[in-house]
């Protein structure tokens, strides 16, 4: 479990990054995180895995203060990705890239290639072991770079944007990735603008402005929230203004309405039943 | 690297700052060259409080402190083990008078790079015929360090949380440590020149030979004033240097 208290952040003493954020997440959970550019969703995501200090208040891994903790001991239970994969692939094959992590982990070579097969397997690299990461497109790289985290599975993982550049296919592909690490007791935190990427992936969200959280609650219960979504700069989701269409004609159909298969449900209860 | 904030531009309006670029970069080498040519202890601390009222006209003394302070240990290196290692006769006021030296460098130089916005530096370049394309790069080249050091921290930060410890280990670990950390700044910055060559081209750039500015450089009184006088004390100071000979006084040192 990590917990955020009240945790303060600013990084030039001048412009306050965070101010007050206070966050439990529970292990085995999934949600997402939205907000506009400079809310500081990056900002606390980097506080859950020690690459940066809160300036006041506390962040508690584990019933421990992470203040006590390196980020490399910190590293082993909560993974990261950050949005620019050219940040963090140096290494001449995709095979050795995602091993590096692994080794540091401590997996033996057996191991190592296992996961790392595993893993390339579920985000569509098969054929890019042996590639050189700089010469694969960005979107790949991008892969290549969740792959790197993904194959060490750390008990908690946090992604920064992972769905830029990537085709829906492929965004399925990690969902479905995401989903199955969820189930077998990981927790997955994703940071995104992508709002369908969100609804139909996270059961919980938490929004964010201006540094402080201003909600965080049930994924269809924050999405429909105007507020939300007007502070978020988002666009509201497809289902939430076909419902709101539908609504004008049909007062029953309900306010909080973000899934397909909620809307097909509300249809079909208008029509009668089918 | 503290010390470096004194070599950057900083937005001010002093007399400095509305100095010519050319007429400064005069007073800068003048002054660099005034305190090279001195090993004594005197004539450089003279030479320094005469570059301390400039500093404190571009108002940036608070800056200049900052730096200096930052600058701090490796001033206590260079005294330690030059007064220790060094084979002259006194070994102390040999080490002092390089400290001093150093600083009256830093501080000549400064003059120049705090006071002189780049455009403003490309411009001088242009002026004094250097090929635009020169120029240009010179100038793109001071823009994006301070972009490729957010680089090198957002690559740090990658990094550590893939578990490389940067701050562990023996000496061999720790190099071994910079891999992942300098392989992907190279990388960054290359891709990141072939865009911005790309966007460049893409705008005309060198689409016509010759280029017409929106604002020109112009050497006003003031600036014939400075390079004057810079010119007249270093050929004062040549001349004292190494034709008269220092008056006794001038020569003195701590007797260890």
């Amino acid at each position: 479990m990590i917990i955020l208290e009240d945790v303060h952040y600013s990084y030039d003493g001048v412009y306050t990054a965070l101010r007050g954020i206070s966050l439990q997440v529970d292990d085995g959970e999934r949600f997402a995180v939205i907000g506009a550019n400079g809310a500081g969703k990056t900002t606390m995501i980097k506080h859950m895995n020690g690459l940066l200090r809160p300036q006041k208040g506390r962040v508690i891994l584990d019933g421990q203060d992470t203040k006590f903790m390196s980020v490399a001991e910190i590293a082993r239970e909560v993974g990261l990705v950050f949005q620019n994969p050219d940040h963090q692939l140096f290494l001449d094959s995709v095979k050795k890239e995602v091993e590096f992590g692994l080794r540091n982990i401590g997996f033996t070579e057996s191991e190592a290639e296992q996961r790392r097969q595993k893993t390339l397997a579920s985000l569509g690299l098969e054929g890019f072991a042996e590639r050189s990461p700089f010469t694969l497109s960005g979107g790949e790289r991008k892969r290549v770079a969740l792959a790197s985290v993904l194959s060490t599975e750390p008990r908690f993982l946090a992604l920064d944007e992972p769905t830029i550049g990537q085709d829906a296919h492929q965004k399925n592909q990690l969902a479905q990735m995401l989903a199955e690490m969820n189930k077998r007791g990981r927790t997955v935190v994703v940071v995104t603008h992508d709002i369908e990427f969100v609804i139909e992936n996270f059961p919980r969200t938490v929004a964010m402005a201006d540094g402080q959280i201003i909600a965080d609650g049930s994924t269809s219960m924050v999405l429909s929230n105007d507020e939300v979504i007007e502070r978020c700069a988002l666009a509201p989701p497809q289902m939430t203004l076909a419902a709101r269409a539908l609504r004008n004609v049909f007062p029953e159909v309900g306010q909080r309405l973000t899934l397909l298969s909620e809307l097909e449900e509300t249809i079909i209860g208008i029509l009668g039943g089918a | 690297m503290s010390f470096l904030e004194v070599f950057q531009y900083t937005r001010q309006d002093s007399v400095m700052h509305r100095l010519d670029p050319r007429s400064k970069l005069v007073l800068s080498i003048v002054c660099a060259a005034v305190s090279m040519m001195f090993m004594e202890i005197i004539p450089l601390l003279m030479v320094f409080t005469c570059l301390l009222p400039m500093i404190a006209a571009a108002k940036s003394l608070s800056r200049w402190a900052k730096s200096m302070k930052g600058l701090g240990a490796l001033l206590v290196f260079v005294l330690v083990f030059n007064t220790l290692l060094s084979p002259v006769e006194n070994p102390f006021s040999y080490s002092f008078s390089l400290a001093i030296r150093l600083v009256a460098l830093m501080t000549s130089f400064s003059l120049f790079f705090l006071t002189v916005q780049p455009d403003q530096l490309s411009q001088a370049l242009i002026q004094m015929r250097v090929k635009f394309e020169f120029a240009f790069a010179m100038s793109m080249a001071m823009r994006y360090v301070p972009t490729l050091g957010q680089e090198a921290y957002a690559i740090m930060d990658a990094q550590r949380a893939r578990g490389v410890e940067l701050d562990k280990g023996n000496i061999i670990k720790r190099i071994r440590n910079i891999i992942p950390i300098i392989v992907p700044l190279i990388i960054v910055s290359i891709r990141r020149a072939l865009s911005i060559a790309e966007s460049m081209e893409s705008r005309g750039f060198g689409a016509s030979d010759s280029r017409t500015y929106m604002e020109m450089l112009r050497f006003r009184k003031r600036d014939w004033a400075v390079v004057l006088s810079s010119l007249l004390i270093l050929i004062l100071v040549i001349y004292v240097r190494f034709f008269v000979g220092l008056p006794g006084w001038m020569l003195w040192n701590f007797p260890f």
